[in-house]
């Protein structure tokens, strides 16, 4: 059963008009049965590095395999085949239709795959008695907490016995006393010939996991010392997208800071002179970098990076850049 | 898939039933009036039939025996050479006397002769003072009636006989009918002819066909004008239809990206709409049958239910149905599956 390979992944997106770029050039390996966490501050890309993997969403460049599946080569049919044969998905918010019965919530998803009726209804029975609603087989979800609601979700996902399940902050909408039974299910999907990937806040996952893939940049190394980067004439310090881990201060020349719009152009946000520092955001919150900054075209600059801890410690030494 | 489409029909069920029972009350309307239009269009045949003449021969110039106000003389009916009989009509319109006149068709004939109507009640006129009354009126056998300011007898009813859109007839003698329009003078609009006779001098010859066709010619406007509300109707019912499909899809936007997400085949999801489109249609189709009967009683012409136009009805239907998903059908097709995802 599939290991999953990505390489060299990038995937950018509009969002207000400017370019968002989650991933660049990001890598990973999971093997058969691995349960993988992605963990990170809201907005990282772990739902959209989801969407890629289900194949919902086309990345940018790079190479997702599933087994032997190029996942981002795939159209048509056979892009439905894989949707509904190779994934399955348990979406945040269950997303559950509303006007089926749990059992037909499962047999639905393996009637688009052509099994017959008795034979659908016989395995949404199952699987609804496995993750123990046998007593909610016929209720709606309007009907069902949302713990049981999860549950179905679940069985939905497995109902075709897929090689890799998604699943995205599955136990978001859940309380404490509903989260047991989801975790323990989950725990033991992923066993040899499948592979469970599962985007999420919850610190409470950690243990189960055999791979924990955190894709918020860590902070920087607090112990790490100045950086002096001597820039020539238009070269680029760090780029819109990049893990932000140094604030920067000016020592000659000026920096041009600049945002990549989703059109391929740019516009520029501020020129930032010696004396004057910038970048002190993203380390500050534990960001991606929101926009570029480079060397100005007039000439060289020269700039030092300092941690956070020793840029607090010089602030009143320079000022606050324009 | 059928099972989805169904179930959704029944979750939203109290929506879905009031746009069924206002497309079946727009079904309904459209078959009553089909139906009206096809006993307006059957009447004239059924008038001229009735009559059993194989000639009518008006004044020259006449545009036909039942719309022209020319006359001719009635003795001009023993000058036919080679007829088997030759009576004088008059064909014309009047009112029957109440607070509110109601107009009446008045046949004007020679008791005995051509243009007696089929009795289905009572008797025949035999003398001035009688009359036979078409349906479309609510005199009985017995009653006393004033028709162009005449007093009658109603001595019978008559079989069918109503025309001019449902307008009731009143046949009477031929000489109270010379009375009411030509002050007794001894005129008829037409003469009816069996046999083969030529035309006499100053007279034009018409047959059958040319007087139905002279009947319906100052109803076309009529038939037009209910073809277009007809096909009015069919799109209001495409539009409600449509409306309440789309507006169902627009909330069903997550289901149908978890449907894609999941990989369904859009001809399921596009299916499933339209199936649910056609079925809300056919069933208003069905429901619109008892409705259009309910409606053909308040209709001037005898409408009855016709099931040619039934069956038309269920195949409009279902063609309404398909075109009322269309909308709906796109918006499900450019649904992006990343919306499951609650977005990117």
């Amino acid at each position: 059963m599939p290991d999953i390979r990505i390489r060299d992944l990038t995937m950018e997106y509009s969002s207000g008009g400017l370019m968002v770029r989650p991933f660049d050039h990001f890598e990973l390996d999971l093997q058969t049965g691995d349960l993988a966490l992605l963990l990170g501050a809201s907005g990282c890309g772990k739902t959209t590095l989801l969407s890629m993997l289900a194949s919902i969403l086309t990345p940018t460049a790079g190479s997702i395999k599933v087994g032997d599946t190029e996942v981002t080569q795939l159209k048509g049919a056979e892009l439905a085949r894989y949707r509904r044969e190779t994934v399955g998905v348990v979406f945040q918010g269950f997303n559950l239709i509303p006007s089926l019965t749990a059992t037909e919530n499962i047999t639905v998803a393996m009637r688009f795959a052509g099994v017959d009726k008795k034979r659908a209804r016989d395995r949404a029975e199952e699987l609804l008695t496995m993750v123990g609603l046998e007593e909610r087989m016929h209720h709606r979800p309007g009907k069902l907490s949302g713990g049981q609601q999860q549950r179905v979700a679940i069985a939905r996902a497995l109902a075709l016995d897929p090689p890799l399940i998604v699943a995205d902050e599955p136990t978001a909408s859940l309380d404490y006393m509903q989260v047991d039974g989801v975790i323990r299910i989950l725990r033991e999907l992923a066993a040899p010939g499948r592979v469970v990937v599962i985007a999420t806040h919850d610190d409470r996952l950690l243990p189960l996991a055999d791979r924990v893939v955190e894709l918020t940049p860590r902070h920087a190394d607090e112990t790490r010392p100045p950086e002096r980067v001597e820039l020539a004439a238009g070269q680029v310090l760090f780029r819109q997208g990049d893990p932000g881990d140094l604030v920067y201060e000016v020592d000659a020349g000026h920096i041009e800071i600049v945002q990549e719009l989703a059109d391929g152009g740019e516009t520029v946000l501020a020129l930032v002179d010696a004396g004057k520092y910038f970048g002190e955001l993203a380390p500050m919150f534990g960001l991606r970098r929101s926009a570029t900054a480079r060397a100005g075209a007039g000439g060289p600059a020269v700039v030092t990076g300092y941690t956070m801890r020793d840029f607090r410690a010089r602030r009143g030494e320079v000022a606050p850049s324009g | 898939m059928w099972l989805v489409s169904v179930r959704d029909l029944q979750f939203r069920a109290r929506r879905f039933v009031i746009a069924i029972v206002v497309v079946a009350a727009v079904f309904g309307i459209a078959l009553a009036m089909d139906g009206m239009r096809r006993a307006v269009q059957d009447e004239a045949p059924a008038i001229v039939d009735g009559f059993d003449a194989d000639a009518w021969l008006v004044a020259e110039g006449a545009t036909g025996p039942f719309t022209s106000t020319r006359v001719l003389d009635a003795s001009v009916a023993d000058d036919v050479d080679g007829a088997r009989r030759a009576d004088p009509v008059v064909l014309s319109r009047t009112s029957i006397a109440a607070d509110t006149p109601r107009d009446v068709n008045l046949v004007g004939y020679v008791p005995g002769g051509i243009g007696a109507p089929r009795i289905a009640e009572g008797r025949a006129v035999r003398e001035p003072g009688e009359v036979v009354l078409s349906s479309g009126t609510s005199e009985s056998v017995g009653d006393r009636v004033t028709i162009g300011g005449r007093r009658f007898v109603v001595v019978g009813r008559s079989v069918g006989g109503r025309y001019y859109f449902g307008v009731p007839t009143a046949f009477v003698d031929l000489a109270d009918a010379q009375d009411i329009m030509f002050k007794g003078a001894p005129l008829a609009t037409a003469i009816a002819v069996r046999g083969d006779a030529d035309a006499p001098a100053g007279t034009v010859r018409f047959e059958d066909d040319a007087v139905v066709d002279d009947l319906n010619r100052p109803l076309q406007q009529g038939f037009s004008s209910i073809a277009i509300t007809a096909a009015l109707m069919w799109l209001i019912a495409a539009g409600i239809i449509g409306l309440i499909v789309y507006l169902s899809a627009i909330e069903r936007t997550r289901d149908f990206a978890v449907f894609k997400a999941t990989g369904a085949p859009n001809r399921v999801i596009v299916g499933g709409l339209m199936l649910q489109a056609v079925m809300v249609a056919l069933v208003a189709a069905v429901v619109g049958i008892p409705i259009s009967r309910l409606v053909a009683l308040g209709m001037p012409a005898e409408a009855g239910l016709v099931w040619s136009s039934v069956l038309q009805l269920v195949l409009v239907a279902i063609v309404v149905g398909v075109l009322a998903s269309l909308a709906a059908v796109r918006k499900a097709l450019t649904t992006d599956p990343a919306v499951a995802f609650g977005g990117k």
